[in-house]
């Protein structure tokens, strides 16, 4: 039963979700602070090639991470200097980053493709794990991925119950009304763009060090916009946008599945479901369809349904504050 | 410094054209520092590139050759970007243009060049443009993002390529030879845009130019270039001004996407003749479609700027290739040099305004002293 196919497809879902996880959480903070950190795509790369070099020069695989964490934080700061000090768009920072992190990995990593190094080791929590069915899904991981978890908990506690929370979501929400109340807008800002730059850099490394274990060009190419997806699609809530990268993991283990059963149906088709669907799930998230599954909703159900379904972003997400 | 160019506008107004060009200068300054580090001679090495460059006249046609997609490219992005909308599908537009217009030419094989050659890149064109109205559709009535969009149009366009390109429009040849190589066969040479002088220089290059200079006049001298440019620049006054803003969004990055696919078109007609893919859609375009966006971004997003820009980004690409071959550094060097280039360009354009911004500020309290001192009179 614990090693049959479909638990060991759906604990291979959990930990192929993972990065996602992690990177979401990184990015939910940032966008929450009011900055859109778009290099996502390119930050990933640069710190999985980074996480691998290190922990293959040092033979230490936490050392990986941390180098990971350090450049992943280094580009986010980019992005928040360039657009409140230097004034200059976001988004612009953010896609030059992502082009400059995939040929700059490739280029510095050129001698480091396609060798074996170390990885994280597998640690299974002793008397969890042997739960059936739930333990071999979930407790027969490694850190890594109780880390995700852990993180996705202590993102959403917090954002939504904790004083600095609140400071953080007013930057990106209302920051006129949180510098009168003494907030520095601008310190949030950075402060929380490096933290969630130095998560994505921590996603990044553990592709190279858990999930395709290695380094070779172009490794975690897409995923960084899978995450920024996945942030929209979560409503920039933790808990949502962990359900989302688990609901990608699970669209990608479908089509591989699929792939198999039907062989005489192209490839292609197959690869392109997990796009089509994002697209799809944006559309459903933009339009105002989620509305009108509210108002035929019976009564008792339209508030927490309000509350699961209503999406909106942080109101100053993308906007430059002057402080004076 | 900033006070010299307070005191001595001409000086600046000369030194502000030749920004661009001086922040490329100090790019290159810090990838000599890269190129020691990888135990390289700079000086060779930039020599190197400056002769695959332009030390022929076969260098400087391919120069030409390889700023042609650049710079179509770029001319749609400045339309979407002027009209508020960032496209980032640029990739995947211009390879649905490049796949329909090789269906065109693969299924008419016996049509005459003249008729085919405009009809082929206009259905390229037209597909581009249509690829780019999904997101923009998405955009103006569903709310979607339309960077995350594009990025999933992308996407869809290279399966979709792949899969035409592996089965129903594979080169016969590749099937019987069973190396399979996914390419389309050669399109009939009737079908080859001119060439200009004898070199690979093809009449794309020409077209590219003229539609650069088409796109300056939509935007700034006609009232549909002028209402996308309102909407760039505030949507909601524009929607008080009566301008329909969902229609003018989709029209913008709906034109940008058609001059990505014009561009896909061109690339096939002008320089491979058949299409071809390594499986991603780098393959084909070369990132022309992220590069172009670098490209309008360091002509200020200013159609006529694009053309000295893409003239340089196909000179920094060209000569990246002949410099890879003589000092053996890799070619994703020079992609980081150039992503040094826009990172300069960027700031020198930040400290440019700031000086504005000081020398209109001293203007403005000279005129409030003058007409002080005339009150008392």
């Amino acid at each position: 039963m614990d090693s049959s196919p479909l638990v060991l497809t759906l604990a291979s879902i959990i930990l192929a979700s993972t990065p996602l996880i992690i990177a979401v959480c990184g990015e939910i903070l940032t966008e929450r602070s009011g900055i859109v950190n778009l290099s996502l795509d390119g930050t990933m790369l640069m710190s999985a090639m980074t996480g691998f070099v290190v922990a293959f020069e040092t033979d230490n695989v936490w050392l990986g991470f941390l180098g990971a964490m350090g450049v992943g934080a280094f580009f986010a700061f980019i992005v928040a200097f360039g657009s409140i000090r230097l004034r200059q768009s976001q988004f612009a920072i953010g896609f030059v980053l992502t082009l400059l992190g995939d040929d700059l990995s490739a280029f510095l990593g050129q001698n480091y493709t396609r060798i074996p190094g170390p990885v994280v080791q597998h640690y299974a929590i002793p008397i969890l794990k042997d739960i059936p069915i739930i333990g071999p899904i979930f407790f027969n991981q490694n850190v890594i991925v109780y880390f995700a978890y852990i993180l996705v908990f202590v993102t959403w506690f917090w954002l939504f119950r904790t004083q600095p929370g609140l400071r953080l979501r007013s930057a990106g929400d209302r920051p006129e009304a949180g510098f009168a109340r003494g907030v520095g807008i601008n310190f949030q800002r950075y402060l929380y763009t490096i933290i969630g730059g130095g998560l994505v850099g921590v996603a990044g490394a553990s592709y190279s060090l858990n999930i395709k274990i290695g380094w070779a060009e172009g490794l975690t190419r897409g995923f960084g916009w899978i995450a920024l997806a996945i942030v929209i699609f979560g409503g920039w809530s933790p808990i949502r946008g962990m359900f989302g990268a688990l609901l990608f993991g699970a669209t990608k283990a479908l089509a591989t599945y699929l792939q198999r059963t039907f062989p005489e149906v192209s490839v292609v088709a197959f690869n392109a479901i997990p796009w089509v669907l994002m697209i799809l799930v944006l559309l459903l998230v933009g339009s105002d369809f989620t509305e009108r599954v509210i108002t035929v909703a019976p009564k008792s159900l339209r508030r927490p349904l309000q509350r699961f379904l209503k999406i909106s972003p942080p109101q100053a997400l993308g906007s430059t504050f002057v402080e004076d | 410094m900033q006070d010299f160019f307070i005191r001595y506008p001409r000086v600046w107004r000369a030194f502000d054209i030749l920004l661009p060009f001086l922040a490329t200068l100090a790019a290159l300054g810090v990838g000599a520092v890269l190129l020691m580090v990888f135990d390289a001679n700079p000086i060779v090495a930039y020599g190197a590139l400056l002769d695959g460059a332009f030390g022929s006249t076969n260098a400087v046609a391919d120069t030409l050759v390889k700023a042609t997609p650049l710079l179509l490219v770029a001319l749609g992005i400045c339309i979407a970007f002027r009209g508020g909308v960032i496209n980032i599908g640029g990739e995947g537009q211009l390879v649905l243009g490049a796949v329909t217009a090789t269906l065109v030419g693969l299924a008419l094989p016996d049509m005459s060049g003249y008729l085919l050659i405009p009809i082929a890149l206009i259905v390229g064109f037209l597909a581009g443009g249509f690829w780019g109205a999904i997101p923009g559709l998405l955009k103006a009535y569903f709310n979607v993002n339309e960077i995350l969009s594009t990025i999933m149009m992308n996407a869809i366009a290279v399966q979709g390529m792949n899969y035409l390109l592996r089965g129903p429009m594979i080169d016969p040849v590749q099937l019987d030879a069973a190396s399979r190589i996914p390419q389309t066969a050669r399109l009939s040479a009737a079908f080859d845009l001119p060439r200009l002088v004898p070199t690979r220089l093809h009449l794309g290059t020409a077209l590219a130019v003229i539609a650069a200079f088409l796109v300056f006049i939509f935007l700034w001298r006609t009232v549909v270039g002028y209402r996308i440019r309102a909407v760039g620049l505030n949507a909601s006054a524009s929607r008080y001004a009566g301008i329909n803003v969902p229609r003018n969004i989709v029209l913008a990055i709906a034109l940008s996407g058609a001059f990505c696919g014009l561009a896909g078109a061109i690339q096939v007609y002008g320089l491979h003749h058949r299409m071809f893919t390594d499986g991603s859609a780098t393959g084909f375009t070369g990132s022309a479609g992220f590069n172009g966006i670098v490209v309008a971004l360091f002509g200020q997003l200013h159609p006529l700027g694009a053309i000295p820009a893409s003239f340089l980004f196909g000179a920094l690409i060209v000569g990246a290739n002949k410099l890879q071959r003589v000092m053996q550094v890799p070619s994703s060097f020079i992609i980081a040099l150039n992503g040094l280039v826009v990172v300069f360009v960027v700031s020198a354009d930040y400290w440019r305004r700031r000086i504005a911004r000081r020398r209109e500020a001293e203007v403005v309290s000279e005129e409030i002293a003058t007409s002080e001192a005339e009150v008392p009179t």
